[in-house]
């Protein structure tokens, strides 16, 4: 089934630094710039400077080392096969022959290089929503002009998701109370398929209660809030520092210091 | 499945954010004010549902269920997958913030690929009619989605060929357990709740320059 999974991504927002206080406007942008340039990146010096920024921003937020073990474990899954495949396959003359197999250093270089800029981007991302309140990430979304009709579909998604997996974790006690073993067999699939489509029997009754609910609370397709951002003068400092950093990544990456993980790369 | 950060070149990051805007566009129109809880609502559903680990020997695989997705809301499934990818990339970093556009592609499209094998189900006269087409609109949805996948490995480099037909191979065993558990859902729903399912009618025909108008379902 499901192992336990926080889904709660802001639980630590309310933790004293100068990446919680930054305002949330500044910070999602600066951070996406930020990461824009890192998913740039051709150099292996460059995305191991970036992950030390990484390192630091996440380190001044004082959010806990397991906070991100979960994220940081998918891109190590999702990555592993690129390093067993790509140093034999890279196009072009190996450098010597390991069990038979032609091995390329350039592929290595190319898997590294995906590797540094993966956790880079990860743990930003992380950072940026693991230090605010989920609401205010998304209110600051929609001030930067991403459309409400979205922004208002993530929050109530969100919502909802904590809802129903409640509902999936009882639905899951009781089927394996009444003697469900799951195994790798077509009686298996056949059940989660029933299960997932309980689910949804279930969620559609609640849509229209919710809908209705929504409108007795006079819902008429527009989020509102009381919150109101304000920016102080450090907002702008922290800013100016992002920004800048992210134009020295990309521009030392571009200057041609240092040899490109990949030739052919645009 | 997701691709990760940090892997395709800019431009297929840019075609991925282009191509989803497009589609996203297209997909929401006319969207009334009472669908935005209830998308979001089956939306919160399928995002906990993939996170049902499947044991498959001694591993496991997490179910993808885009085929189901696209079975249920039809057209209003892209924008759907759209909300999930980005939660998804916030709250457990898979996939991530620059890949959200080819993620949405590739699992959006195979959705909407599925609704359109979902919507052939009419011109047949079979006992089982949902399981089958069921079956196949998760077999077609997880199979579309390896293929764009694939397509935005191979585009972005030489270096990159041998491992996109890695990926399109572990689609193969994924599309069988795809196939099975949307075909069982798809039965189910029938049985219990036809109106969960999306396209109960025959597809209405429509003059060409309309062809984009989304529900049919209500």
């Amino acid at each position: 089934m499901s192992d336990a999974v926080a889904l709660d991504i802001d639980r630590y927002a309310h933790l004293e630094s100068p990446v919680q206080r930054w305002d949330p406007r500044f910070k999602i942008a600066t951070l996406a710039v930020l990461v824009l340039a890192i998913a740039l990146l051709q150099t292996l010096p460059a995305a191991g400077l970036a992950l030390v920024l990484a390192a630091f921003l996440l380190g001044l937020s004082n959010l806990p080392a397991r906070f991100l073990t979960h994220g940081l474990g998918f891109v190590v899954v999702f990555l592993l096969p690129f390093f067993l495949v790509m140093p034999f396959s890279y196009p072009g003359a190996p450098a010597f022959e390991l069990l038979g197999l032609p091995f390329a250093w350039e592929g290595l270089r190319l898997a590294l290089l995906i590797f540094l800029k993966a956790l880079a981007i990860v743990m930003i991302s992380f950072t940026a929503f693991g230090s605010t309140r989920f609401d205010l990430s998304m209110l600051a979304l929609q001030r930067l002009k991403c459309p409400s009709v979205v922004v208002q579909m993530l929050l109530f998604t969100y919502r909802y998701t904590f809802v129903f997996l409640g509902e999936m974790r009882r639905m899951y006690t009781s089927m394996r109370a009444r003697g469900f073993v799951p195994g790798t067999n077509l009686a298996t699939l056949r059940i989660y398929g029933h299960f997932v489509g309980t689910l949804l029997v279930r969620s559609f009754d609640r849509t229209d209660r919710v809908y209705k609910a929504m409108l007795s609370k006079g819902y008429r397709g527009e989020l509102h809030s009381l919150v109101t951002f304000q920016a102080v003068p450090a907002d702008y400092v922290k800013t100016a520092a992002g920004l800048v950093l992210a134009f020295l990544l990309l521009s030392a990456d571009r200057a041609g210091l240092w040899v490109r993980a990949e030739t052919g790369w645009f | 499945m997701h691709i990760s950060e940090g892997i395709l070149s800019a431009p297929v990051l840019t075609a991925g954010f282009a191509g989803t805007a497009v589609l996203a566009a297209g997909t929401m129109r006319r969207l009334d004010m009472e669908e935005i809880p209830k998308i979001s609502v089956i939306t919160s559903v399928f995002f906990v549902a993939s996170l049902i680990k499947v044991p498959v020997g001694p591993a496991s695989v997490h179910l993808i269920l885009n085929g189901l997705v696209g079975i249920v809301l039809g057209w209003r499934a892209f924008p759907a997958i759209m909300l999930g990818i980005i939660l998804q990339a916030i709250i457990f970093g898979h996939g991530g913030v620059t890949v959200i556009g080819v993620n949405t592609l590739m699992l959006g499209g195979g959705a909407l690929v599925a609704y359109g094998v979902w919507q052939l189900r009419h011109r047949f006269h079979l006992r089982q009619r949902e399981l089958v087409f069921g079956a196949l609109a998760g077999a077609a949805g997880t199979i579309s989605s390896g293929l764009v996948l694939a397509l935005a490995l191979v585009t972005t480099g030489e270096a990159f060929h041998a491992i996109a037909a890695t990926v399109l191979a572990a689609h193969i065993p994924i599309m069988l357990i795809e196939a099975a558990v949307v075909g069982a859902c798809a039965e189910f729903l029938q049985r219990i709740k036809p109106d969960v399912l999306a396209g109960q009618q025959l597809p209405r025909q429509r003059p060409v320059a309309d062809s984009a108008t989304p529900p049919s379902r209500e």
